[in-house]
């Protein structure tokens, strides 16, 4: 048998490698876990509903990968990763990765609806005090 | 009505003086001072000094005091706007030429440039290259300035409606939205102005600022000509 042989046929055994049964009871007590924690925050008012779906997909996503097995071979035979773990790990962080850009997006606008009303707030106060004291010098001459 | 704006944090030992000496030079201004979040008494110091006060809730940046400025001027019905900076390097008897271009109609916007024969202003090494790529960039897409840094300027409504919008920077507004006004078809030119000495330390030309500031300002240069070229082609 050449090297090459051995490799993919060691290829083929990490691919069709069964995952244990207490990984995929974890990955689901942890999809299950995620949806609990974000209903929580929800209910306490510490997330608001339009930034759950992301979450909800998520947890959605760890469940279908352990419930349906063949879903992760397939996957990594797809994108031509060795092992199951390393296509999790290369998904996760391209989803970290753009949930963090996504962040940024909103950060900026953010930041630049608070400027705005932090100027909106000064130039209101200072017409307030102009029509104040214009008032009070009427008042004086009066 | 004619508005003078100087943005100021932190100035209470500065300001004062410069508020005084534009009661002499400026009187028929009406000089608002924004004050950007300072812990000092700015704010207040320029209140006595009969100036109108804009207080920012929270420090938010040179760009940013401007441009509450600006909105205010807006508002107020202002016709000409002259800005000038609180740490006294600008010098107010300079305020009446810049602004006399703008209120004669020639200009829409006025720099004034430190460059210009005026006074005998010198820049250290590092900054006078800074200053030769932006005029050369600048030159590149027709605007034809000697200080593309200067603060101290003059414009009329037209220039205020445009910095009044979202793409102003809240940080340094320079090169970026000279150009943003030439390819909006605003007439800028320039006057030369003289420069005092001034206690200024300026930490925006120290550590990795002026990296940042290049890499900021090719960037903001950048995306303004990318979206107007955008708006042209889809108009």
């Amino acid at each position: 048998m050449t090297s090459d042989e051995r490799l993919a046929e060691l290829r083929q055994l990490f691919l069709t490698a069964p995952e244990s049964t207490s990984t995929r009871v974890i990955a689901i007590v942890l999809s299950l876990l995620l949806v609990v924690t974000v209903l929580w925050l929800v209910r306490r008012r510490t997330l608001r509903a339009e930034y759950t779906p992301i979450w909800m997909g998520v947890a959605i996503g760890i469940a279908a990968l352990s419930l349906v097995p063949p879903l992760l071979g397939w996957l990594t035979h797809a994108v031509g990763a060795w092992t199951p773990s390393s296509t999790l790990f290369f998904f996760g962080e391209l989803f970290l990765l753009g949930i963090c850009l996504n962040y940024a997006v909103r950060l900026s606008g953010l930041t630049l609806q608070i400027k705005n009303l932090a100027q909106e707030l000064a130039v209101l106060r200072g017409e307030l005090e102009a029509a104040l004291s214009a008032e009070a010098r009427e008042r004086t001459g009066r | 009505m004619k508005t003078l704006l100087i943005p100021a944090f932190q100035e209470e030992a500065r300001l004062p003086a410069v508020l005084a000496a534009l009661a002499d030079a400026a009187p028929d201004f009406e000089v608002v001072v924004v004050d950007d979040g300072s812990r000092d008494a700015t704010g207040e110091l320029a209140r006595r000094a009969g100036a109108t006060v804009l207080r920012h809730p929270f420090n938010l940046g040179y760009g940013a005091a401007l441009q509450t400025g600006y909105k205010w001027a807006l508002r107020s019905g202002a016709s000409v706007l002259v800005q000038m900076d609180a740490d006294g390097q600008h010098d107010p008897r300079d305020v009446a030429a810049l602004a006399a271009p703008v209120a004669a109609g020639e200009l829409d916007l006025v720099i004034g440039s430190r460059f210009l024969g005026a006074g005998d202003y010198r820049m250290s090494g590092l900054r006078r290259v800074g200053r030769d790529f932006f005029r050369a960039l600048l030159s590149g897409f027709g605007l034809r300035v000697t200080d593309p840094t200067s603060g101290f300027q003059a414009m009329n409504r037209a220039v205020l409606e445009l910095y009044a919008g979202d793409m102003f920077p809240s940080d340094y507004p320079d090169v970026d939205v000279l150009l943003c006004a030439h390819r909006h078809g605003l007439r800028v030119g320039e006057r030369p102005v003289r420069m005092l000495e001034s206690s200024r330390v300026s930490t925006l030309h120290a550590g990795f600022a002026p990296i940042y500031y290049v890499y900021k300002m090719l960037l903001s240069v950048w995306a303004a000509s990318s979206t107007d070229r955008r708006r042209r082609e889809g108009a």
